[in-house]
């Protein structure tokens, strides 16, 4: 029932599906049979406790984990992750909590780290100078400059320039790994606003986040591991804090304890 | 540097555009080197600086020598005024923190999306710290600090600073907002409360597109339904500052039940979740934002539903114009950002309804603050607190 050109998300194809995800460790099964649907122009929040398996789950989506079962949809296509570079070539990127900037390389050097562009033998720094400034002004990032070396840059800026180097493979799916953990406020609310700009510009964004309030503040959904398992996903402009706090302890299963 | 200038008709326009680009760009940042503006500005370093030596003569920019990387710089942020004041909304889904001088100059904002159901303590300790980190980018200490004014989307209690309507936002009840927000900030100053629709009509009142006139009625139109009114220049709060609450007048007969503990109040039908449940089934989860945006680009559901939500708000509003006859409907809020796709029905909707006057319907305009419209109401209202101080008698609007 809906007029063509319409654009209802709900036929709108999911464009990451992870089905059936298993993993362990040894004999710490990490993750048990979770499945994941990711769309475009949406923020899926992933959260739970320490240890509950959010680290494993954006291995297994940014393609450093092989899962030991489960199957991975990228655009209706079942594949596999079997290397960051290929989770990369297919339009996953990862933002790792770590960032993986290099300190004393400036902002130019490091967004194209390895994406370089060339002219020639050369490098074309002037295009690659002026594609920072117009990669950063469209995320509404503010920077001093693209040429002062990263150590000189606020938390918040730096995994502002980790966002902007991870969208200029022109991804369809953001995975970020706990964004705003170890910012002070304002910089959180940079960061916040930047993955709004990023949903907002169609692309889907997985926030893995243990900060329920930065989490419910962008976040369309809400997802919750405990143990290695699904325990509940929530619509985040309904779901109350206390549910989802019930959904990571596991109180409500529990009947109380723990 | 090859960057793409935006061309101008003329050299003196060109020269005009460089200006506000600079302008803009300090007022983003709050204070800035001036290489670091050629950067970001794309202009060439001669250029910012005769264009920075220009406006600092004119009073507009001020440069302070700093250092970048070893090297001596000169820092260019707004001039202003000794002195300034805090303003800070408390929306129902973000918060808005403005500095300003005391010429109502903002020098200094930010934006932090929150999440559903905040609680006031939480936001009122974020807000603080805000307010901290936005002084601190101006480069000034705590101490030039002269009030603060907090905007809240519930009934408030204009002399005592308490939230009132428990129902409206259950983790901000009763809670004593400027006592808290003097507490978190850590330093004796004022803080004034009050509702955000009323702050938003007090500043499009003064600086926006209700400018000079005495009778305004400002209507809030974002995940809620607010209502500020200003009659003959003073803002109206009645007994306990529930006036306006339009979002509570009677939209459907025996409607669904509404967390106020009446039925069929208008909220329940034009609030952000009704309008996102009418969507769901075809379009699933959406933003409000997001509705927005698709009444804009065409989306036949999603404009039938915005314009929906105009026809049914003009009908209370039709109500409020024929008790008040105000010289202006301001319509602000995200909402707001739909336009005509929401104006269009609405003043139908009034011109149906509203008694007829002499000089014709009432003028209903678009927010000319947009979203900010309720942040420049607190930094009035701290202005206003501050002013007080000095000159004693103050208290009227225009």
């Amino acid at each position: 029932m809906s007029v063509p050109g319409s654009g209802d998300v709900l036929d709108e194809p999911a464009a990451l599906t992870l089905r059936g995800i298993s993993h362990s460790y040894g004999a710490v099964r990490a993750l048990v049979d979770v499945d994941l649907d990711v769309r475009p122009h949406e923020v899926v929040a992933v959260v739970g406790d320490n240890g509950a398996g959010k680290s494993t789950l954006v291995g297994v989506m940014s393609g450093v984990l092989v899962p030991d079962a489960g199957e991975v949809v990228v655009d209706g296509r079942e594949t596999q992750l079997t290397s960051p570079g290929l989770a990369r070539g297919l339009g996953i990127a990862t933002v790792f909590q770590d960032l993986a900037l290099c300190e004393d390389l400036d902002v130019v050097e490091n967004l194209f780290l390895g994406q370089e562009i060339r002219h020639g033998p050369l490098l074309d720094e002037v295009a690659m100078e002026r594609d920072a400034w117009r990669l950063l002004a469209q995320l509404a990032v503010r920077v001093p400059s693209v040429r002062v070396p990263l150590a000189s840059l606020s938390g918040g800026q730096r995994q502002a320039v980790a966002i902007a180097r991870a969208l200029l493979g022109e991804p369809r799916v953001l995975v970020l790994d706990e964004p705003t953990a170890s910012l002070g406020v304002t910089q959180t609310a940079e960061v916040l606003r930047l993955i709004e700009r990023v949903r907002d510009n169609g692309f889907g964004v997985v926030l893995v986040s243990q900060n329920l309030v930065d989490v419910q503040a962008v976040a369309d959904r809400v997802v919750v591991l405990r143990r290695g398992r699904l325990n509940g996903e929530f619509d985040a402009d309904t779901a109350s804090y206390e549910q989802i706090i019930a959904a990571i302890t596991g109180v409500r299963r529990d009947g109380g304890a723990r | 540097m090859a960057t793409e200038r935006t061309s101008g008709g003329s050299q003196s326009s060109l020269r005009e555009a460089n200006r506000a680009r600079i302008i803009g760009a300090v007022q983003e940042r709050g204070s800035i080197t001036q290489i670091e503006l050629a950067g970001v500005t794309g202009l060439s370093a001669a250029t910012v600086s005769n264009i920075v030596k220009e406006l600092t003569a004119a009073g507009v920019l001020q440069t302070t020598p700093t250092s970048r990387s070893g090297r001596r710089a000169q820092e260019v942020s707004l001039a202003r005024n000794l002195g300034l004041v805090a303003g800070v909304h408390v929306g129902e889904r973000q918060m808005r923190v403005a500095l300003a001088d005391v010429s109502h100059r903002v020098v200094a904002e930010q934006r932090l999306p929150l999440p559903p159901g905040h609680r006031g303590d939480a936001c009122l300790d974020r807000a603080a710290l805000l307010v901290d980190e936005l002084v601190e980018s101006v480069g000034a200490p705590m101490s030039e600090l002269l009030a603060v004014g907090v905007g809240v989307p519930a009934p408030v209690d204009v002399h005592t600073g308490r939230v009132t309507a428990p129902w409206i936002l259950p983790g901000w009840a009763g809670l004593h907002v400027p006592a808290v927000m003097a507490d978190r900030l850590g330093i004796g100053v004022p803080v004034l409360v009050d509702n955000d629709a009323n702050l938003a009509a007090l500043a499009e009142t003064r600086l926006g597109v209700a400018r000079g006139m005495s009778t305004v009625a400002l209507v809030r139109l974002a995940h809620g339904v607010g209502l500020g009114l200003v009659v003959e220049g003073r803002l109206v709060h009645g007994r306990r500052g529930a006036a306006g609450e339009l979002g509570h007048v009677l939209d459907v007969e025996d409607g669904p039940e509404c967390p106020c503990g009446l039925r069929g109040c208008l909220e329940m039908s034009i609030g952000s979740a009704a309008l996102q449940a009418r969507l769901a089934a075809t379009h699933g989860h959406l933003a409000l934002r997001d509705i927005v945006g698709r009444a804009l680009a065409g989306d036949a559901a999603c404009t039938r539903v915005v314009g929906d939500a105009g026809a049914r708000l003009g009908r209370a509003l039709a109500t409020v114009v024929t008790i008040l006859d105000p010289d202006i409907v301001v319509v602000d809020g995200e909402l707001a950002e739909a336009g005509e796709v929401l104006l269009g029905p609405l003043r139908a909707a009034i011109q149906d309804r509203a008694l007829h006057a002499e000089p014709g319907p009432v003028r209903v305009e678009v927010s000319a603050l947009r979203g900010a419209a309720a942040v420049r109401g607190a930094l009035a209202l701290a202005l206003d607190a501050h002013q007080v101080g000095v000159t004693i008698g103050a208290g009227a609007l225009t």
